[in-house]
């Protein structure tokens, strides 16, 4: 009763009581509802209504504090005026306290796991990607992601702290607001590339076991939490955006022969003897007919490929009244991708979120997106349907269009030009036409989820997710077409397969969570998790042939059906989790997780499993006698425990009978050996980490050490041929492989002033691995690559090249035992120590400047230790190949004794001709300008008059320049897809460059509106 | 109210407990069957002999390396073409090592394969009753596995006829489901001697043949088929009475001149005894073992291998054959003497043909070799003028001693060219592969092989037993010389 009495006492002392009315507006003058206006010192205060309106009783004198998540709160003293307006800012420190982890969020300061969190607001505008795994490039420590070539709408090879696997898939778990996205690289799904990345607010990176061991069985490869963006209460804010721009290959480092040099090349091969070049025209044809062919020096380059055309548009309104939160976007993205002739890749995308306070005690929320997306897959393997290859083979004195012996153009009957076959014979600018492949995704991604408040320590989310994606496929052989030529029925012209794949997952989650606090020094949270998850795939297909007429794409028109399938695949998990946390007044803190996972994949012995965490750390900072220093954080934190790794096929544990024909007769066969002892993989995570800020977070950064051992590695372990298993091998919980590393991230505002900001960021890992065990200690060759124990990963396995004899060119390699022989066999194949496809230290950096309305920002990535082989090279530069172009470094082959530094000498084609060898073994160290960008914001005050809030012009380079001594382009994800490509026994990302679709290099203008 | 709520939510996890186990645990693969439960019919039983066959259809009749072609490939009987994709030049060149790609895996993966099918068949063949069509599915798994075996040894081994040595030489691992060889998928079996192989694959086939029955339809093994094939083993094996034995329980007759043509496009299968079938229609990925040869469009005829120009000119104006071996093939204004064989069916250019195994025509050719080597040179000519009374519009012969022998082997390379068999006919007979210096062109110029001979006893004769092999299984010892 004492305490309202005093307060009127004071109040009567120091000053009349008025209303004071006014209005509260966020940094772009939109009104903010919801804002806390507080007396201070008082228990009096009210909220700011849907306008941003308020009206409060106070007295002269009286301070009014004005507070709202994610702003920086302002206090006001009561003067003469009776109105108060405020413009509030943003609070980045604020933004940053919450921390997305494992199945809820966290605060940063409590949090006592290794979390990198991208916020795409802050990057979009710069980075401009139609795929949203390729903008974690070089953005956070520990993640490792690799571009997988360059055709648009692919996605790039993503790991998280090297390679935890050697034969399951090491892709993360991907995990769209509550809803975990299948991913199967090994037939090339990944729904990643259908989402659009404007849609997201932040991705959370999982890093250590504190957080992974979460997910359990799905943990090992690290998890990419995606929360989509939100709509806030106020009035609709509306945002159009739109990008054009152009790109093109990124240029080779090295050139290509034109018609007068390779003739020239034939001719001295010829001279020399060397059989293959006897008959090529630089040898064989007469002068006059060389002086047609030498005019006819065609690029092929600008034959095959073009400019591509890159365009986005996203839309997106958000708002919410008390109750109810959208976000709505729409977006659209095209690229038609550098190969001429084809479509290249098309995106539609939409997305409806919401939340609304259905009670008091039920928040219900919704999130829905559909996407569609095209493309066409040209051919990427490594042979003369690629039309990569084909513009590094294809003789420059072979123009595109047929021409007769005078260099005249050659007509059909319909009076057409005819494309050429050239000396490959196979026209692929005409096959680019004749053989399309169309691609087609709708992707539908849900989730409903139900916040029920039981009492203020009781709540529960019960939550169902869904995934859906429709592929089509209609790939055609269209008759009189290349392939139809060769392969096709004469009596049946043309082909057509359709292909129709449903991949359909849910997930249904309950957390039951329990909070409380005692002696206002204690919290504890703990909560209980039940989640089953369901994947089915259903697949079709259907081929016919006989199409009366190319514009008719349909089977209904088809001579007849020939060929037809249809597949479904189920699995099943499910799991059970209880997580822990406990703090001691924001001071100590300790973790802790079990969970106990169910699959389908395994046998009745080991379909259950069990991962466990512990993890504590110390905020610093927050100890007294941290009072007054300059770090206003630092937090020491630590973490063990354990997750595991279940991508594998489905029975493997089974023997099993496949069903086929022969001859138009059922056949059962026996497709392999199952494994009933299978589990997944199991792996252990230690890890320590470092925060701190200083100077009010104007320096921060987090340092990490880890140690990851992943265990009982699913290996083929290679059986005798003569078992007769279909893939020769069986699938055994064997192998053990450690990664361990260090990762340092660090960013810095180096100037904070009001008109100028400078501020450079970056993050770099460390990263070691050791093969710990194999099959009995055996070696796994796969090709070029070795595994051994206590050897990096993946080791270079390949027979080394001891140069050219001066004496006579021969070309000269060492044995097994490093003597010096000029003979080459596949059995002087020895392991290079330490030199392998992974690199020993990657990361990015970045910089920017802004200034008045200027803003620049340059993002860099860089990758150092890695090896390739540049089978890309060796094909360039082969004796076999003189029928096909070649690098103008052809000419620097051996020609008397005594040269050194050359190529072999033409006459050995047979030992020079050598791919596997470290020949073609080149450092694969780089440094990437991945993006540039400049951008301009109008001053608002020209603005406001046209309603507009916000207008922004944008100009952004992609991949303007690399550094690097390899002989190519470095970055290298996949070396020639259809050769080898994830799945693939033995494929390592990286490992070689074989003619796949090249990087590109992109310049992108834009311009942004907000209303 | 809220109460309520709280009851609901823990009685719904609780259920949850429960419900979700049994799912999980009921699971079931949608598309592949059971092994242990499948075999349960004559029916299912001959899908299981079908699957059988498929897997020598894997290795016969692949496109880059099928055992229809590589054979020749290897031999005198054709040369590389500079205008193709030089394909299987390893082959070609004799460079092969363990680690080669092609055919030195495939035959060898896809034949131990074929095996282990057989093998689960006959494992499980007591699940019949006894009757007939138990026998004829047993015995088509006993020929299909032994056929399977033969190919194994002749490929990477040496044969019995080749050299005095070879019978006690390494041969390859004869695996027996009967002799407990199966069941472990661990196991790292040694070779055996190729005496001992050839033993089992005659026993196998002799066995066989009293269970197997007279008619399967086309494209699987029967009685004639089985015959067929072990008057081609016991010649191998130096068994020359029983091959003569052997081809004389074969009943199929052979092709005449008007059908054979019509043979090598699927019209007619006159004088087949054992073919692997494509059912052209259906089966068209990775069934164009003509694609070895050549592939064709409207506009070119892209060949890989063109026939040898001794061997092309060496061939009698009067032989008919020459109508089933050749046609003119123009690729970038070069004519080939290109392979007619397995250019597709009729009117088709695609490859895509059935695999020709074993021809009456070869029955009999292998009874006049094993009378020539019994000396019953009589007989022997009397065997060969039955084939060349089909095959000439007409012919001098009347050959006697090295004459006789002479015209023997030159017609089995004729009737057989292109089917898979020339390496073997030299291999077997110990002699050496000799090719002539003539160049790629139809009229000789051009360029010619690279390697032109293959001296008799060459250790390149036995294909390398494959890297993947020699490194899975230690026990396993890799062929001399490489």
């Amino acid at each position: 009763m004492l305490t309202p009495l005093l307060v009127l006492c004071i109040n009567l002392s120091y000053g009349q009581e008025k209303t004071i009315s006014g209005n509260v507006t966020d940094q772009n003058g939109l009104p903010l509802p919801g804002v806390n206006v507080l007396v201070v010192g008082t228990t009096n205060g009210t909220q700011t209504d849907f306008d941003g309106n308020y009206t409060i009783s106070a007295s002269e004198g009286d301070v009014l504090r004005f507070s709202y998540l994610g702003q920086r709160s302002v206090d006001r003293t009561v003067g003469v005026s009776d109105t108060i307006d405020v413009q509030m800012e943003e609070d980045a420190q604020a933004l940053e306290e919450v921390v997305v982890v494992g199945y809820g969020t966290r605060s940063q300061e409590l949090s006592t796991a290794a979390v990198s969190t991208v916020k795409t607001e802050s990057i979009e505008s710069f980075v401009p990607s139609t795929s949203l795994d390729n903008i974690l490039q070089g953005q956070a420590a520990g993640v490792q992601v690799t571009a997988a070539n360059g055709r648009p709408g692919n996605t790039a090879f993503v790991q998280i702290r090297g390679v935890g696997s050697i034969n399951a898939q090491t892709t993360p778990l991907y995990v769209i607001d509550g809803t975990p996205i299948p991913i199967d690289s090994e037939r090339n799904f990944n729904p990643i590339n259908n989402l659009n990345p404007n849609d997201i607010e932040s991705l959370s990176i999982l890093k250590d076991a504190a957080t992974v061991s979460k997910y359990g069985s799905r943990g090992a490869n690290g998890v990419v939490l995606i929360t989509t963006k939100k709509g806030r209460s106020g009035e609709a804010r509306i945002n159009f955006r739109s990008s054009y721009g152009f790109g093109e290959r990124v240029p080779d480092p090295f050139d290509l022969m034109d018609a007068s040099q390779k003739l020239e090349l034939e001719r001295q091969f010829a001279d020399l003897g060397v059989n293959a070049a006897q008959s090529l025209p630089g040898a064989a044809a007469s002068p006059e007919r060389l002086a047609v062919l030498r005019s006819l020096d065609t690029n092929w380059e600008e034959e095959l490929l073009r400019k591509s055309v890159i365009q986005s548009n996203s839309l997106t309104v958000s708002g919410g009244s008390e109750d109810l939160t959208y976000f709505l976007s729409l977006g659209y993205d095209k690229n038609t991708g550098i190969i001429d002739r084809i479509d290249g890749f098309e995106r539609l995308s939409t997305r409806l979120n919401t939340t609304y306070q259905a009670k008091e005690w039920l928040n219900l929320g919704a999130n829905i997106s559909v996407s569609r997306s095209t493309t066409d897959l040209p051919r990427d393997r490594n042979n003369v349907q690629n039309p990569i290859r084909a513009l590094y083979d294809y003789n420059p004195y072979e123009p595109l269009f047929l021409r007769d012996a005078s260099g005249n153009f050659v007509f059909d009957n319909q009076g057409e030009m005819i494309f050429n076959p050239t000396s490959s014979g196979f026209p692929i600018a005409r096959a680019l036409l004749t053989e399309p492949e169309d691609n087609r995704n709708l992707l539908l991604v849900g989730n409903l989820s139900a916040d029920i408040k039981l009492s203020d320590k009781f709540s529960n989310r019960f939550s169902v997710g869904l995934v859906s994606n429709r592929f089509n496929r209609t790939n055609r052989s269209i008759a009189g077409g290349v392939l139809q030529g060769f392969i096709g029925d004469a009596n049946f012209p043309g082909e057509q397969t359709d292909n129709f794949a449903l991949d359909f997952e849910y997930n249904v989650n309950n957390l039951f969570t329990y909070t409380d606090t005692f002696n206002e020094l204690h919290n504890l949270t703990a909560s209980f998790l039940l989640e089953y998850n369901e994947n089915i795939r259903t697949d079709l297909f259907a081929t016919s042939r006989g199409f009366p007429s190319p514009d008719i794409p349909y089977q209904e028109v088809a001579a007849e059906p020939t060929a037809a399938g249809s597949e479904e695949d189920r699995r099943i998990l499910f799991s059970q989790g209880l997580f822990v946390d406990y703090d001691f007044d924001g001071r100590y803190i300790i973790s802790g997780s079990i969970r106990r996972d169910g699959s389908s994949r395994f046998g009745p012995d080991n379909k259950y499993g069990y991962f466990y965490s512990g993890s504590a750390a110390w905020n610093i900072a927050n100890e007294n006698f941290m009072e007054g220093s300059v770090f206003n954080n630092l937090k020491l934190r630590g973490s063990y425990g354990t997750s595991g790794n279940q991508n594998i096929g489905d029975n493997e544990f089974l023997n099993l009978l496949q069903f086929n024909t022969y001859n138009g007769l059922t056949t059962a066969i026996p497709i392999g050996v199952g494994n009933p002892q299978i589990q997944w993989e199991s792996q252990e995570i230690f890890d320590v980490g470092l925060e701190f800020g200083l100077f009010n977070n104007r320096i921060n950064g987090v340092v990490d050490y880890f140690k990851k051992n992943s265990k009982d590695l699913l290996l083929d372990r290679p059986l005798s041929q003569t078992i007769g298993d279909e893939d020769n091998s069986i699938l055994a919980n064997i192998g053990e492989v450690e990664n361990s590393g260090i990762e340092v991230s660090i960013n810095a505002d180096v100037v904070r002033g009001e008109n100028f900001v400078w501020s450079v960021g970056g993050n770099v890992t460390f990263l070691d691995n050791e093969v710990k065990e194999l099959v009995d200690g055996d070696d796994i060759i796969n090709g070029n690559t070795i595994l051994r124990e206590g050897e990096e990963i993946n080791s270079f396995y390949l027979v080394r090249y001891a140069g050219v004899n001066p004496a006579n060119g021969e070309p000269l390699y060492l044995d097994t035992d490093g003597n010096v022989t000029n003979e080459y066999s596949d059995g002087f194949q020895v392991l290079l120590p330490g030199k392998s496809p992974n690199a020993d230290f990657e990361g990015g950096f970045n910089t920017s400047l802004r200034f008045m309305g200027f803003g620049l920002r340059g993002d860099f990535i860089f990758k150092a230790g890695n090896y390739i082989t540049n089978f890309q090279r060796s094909a360039g530069i082969s004796i076999g190949n003189i029928d096909s172009n070649q690098r103008v470094e052809a000419f620097n082959y051996w020609k008397q004794p005594g040269d050194q530094d050359v190529l072999p000498s033409p006459l050995f084609a047979n030992t020079a001709d050598q791919g596997g060898t470290t020949r073609f073994l080149e450092k694969g160290d780089y440094i990437r300008l991945r993006t540039l960008t400049l951008d301009y914001n109008l001053p608002s005050e020209f603005l406001r008059d046209f309603g507009i809030n916000s207008f922004r012009f944008f100009v952004t380079g992609q991949n303007l320049f690399t550094i690097s001594e390899y002989k190519g382009d470095p970055e290298i994800g996949l070396g020639s897809a259809e050769t080898a490509e994830p799945g693939d026994q033995g494929f390592v990302p990286g490992e070689f460059s074989l003619f796949s679709y090249p990087q590109t290099r992109s310049y992108t203008f834009g311009v942004e509106i907000g209303f | 109210m809220k109460n309520y709520i709280f009851k609901i939510t823990v009685l719904l996890v609780s259920l949850g407990f429960i419900a979700c186990d049994d799912e999980l645990n009921d699971l079931q693969p949608f598309t592949e069957g059971n092994p242990e439960t499948f075999f349960n019919s004559v029916a299912t039983f001959q899908n299981g002999v079908d699957g059988i066959y498929s897997q020598l259809v894997n290795y016969y009749s692949h496109p880059s390396n099928g055992m229809q072609g590589i054979p020749d490939i290897l031999s005198d009987n054709v040369i590389l073409v500079q205008t193709g994709r030089r394909s299987n030049e390893d082959y070609y060149d004799w460079r092969y090592v363990p680690n080669t790609a092609g055919a030195i895996p495939l035959y060898w993966s896809e034949a131990y394969e074929a095996v282990n099918a057989a093998n689960l068949v006959i494992s499980q063949i007591d699940n019949l009753a006894d009757s007939p069509e138990k026998n004829n599915i047993l015995g088509q798994a006993l020929a299909a596995r032994a056929y399977a075996h033969f190919d194994l040894a002749r490929t990477y081994a040496q044969i019995p006829s080749q050299s005095s040595g070879a019978g006690s030489s390494p041969g390859i691992v004869y695996v027996k489901v009967e002799d407990g060889d199966t069941g472990d998928p661990f196991a790292q079996p040694a070779r055996e001697t190729v005496d001992s192989n050839y033993a089992e694959i005659i026993g196998d086939l002799e066995r066989a043949s009293q269970l197997i029955a007279d008619d399967n339809g086309e494209g699987r093994l029967d009685r004639d088929g089985v015959f067929g094939i072990l008057s081609r083993v016991y010649l191998y094996n130096g068994d020359y009475q029983k091959a003569i034995d052997a081809a004389n329980q074969v009943t199929v007759p052979l092709a005449t001149a008007a059908e054979l043509p019509d043979v090598y496009t699927d019209v007619s299968s006159a004088g087949l005894v054992f073919e692997l079938a494509i059912n052209s229609a259906t089966e068209t990925i990775n069934n164009n073992v003509g694609v070895l040869y050549s592939q064709s469009n409207a506009s070119a005829v892209i060949s890989e291998y063109a026939i040898e120009f001794d061997f092309w000119n060496s061939i009698d104006p009067n032989d008919l054959r020459r109508n089933v071996l050749q046609f003119v093939g123009n690729n970038q204004g070069n004519d080939y003497n290109a392979v007619l064989k397995f250019l597709g069916e009729a009117g088709q250019v695609n490859g895509r043909v059935d695999i020709k195994v074993l021809r009456a025509a070869e029955v009999l050719l292998n009874k006049a070799e094993a009378q020539f080597e019994l000396g019953q040179e009589t007989a022997a000519l009397g065997s060969l003028d039955m084939l060349r009374d089909q095959r000439f519009t007409s012919y001098t012969g009347g050959e006697t001693g090295q004459a006789l022998e002479d015209a023997i082997q030159f017609n089995r390379r004729v009737e057989l060219a292109f089917e898979g068999h020339r390496f073997f006919d030299l291999k077997r007979r110990g002699e050496a592969i000799t090719r002539s210096n003539n160049g790629d062109i139809i009229d000789g110029s051009g360029t010619p092989p690279e390697v032109l001979t293959l001296a008799a006893g060459d250790f390149r004769f036995q294909l390398p037993i494959p890297i993947d092999e020699v490194n899975a299984n230690p026990n396993l010892a890799q062929n001399d010389g490489y």
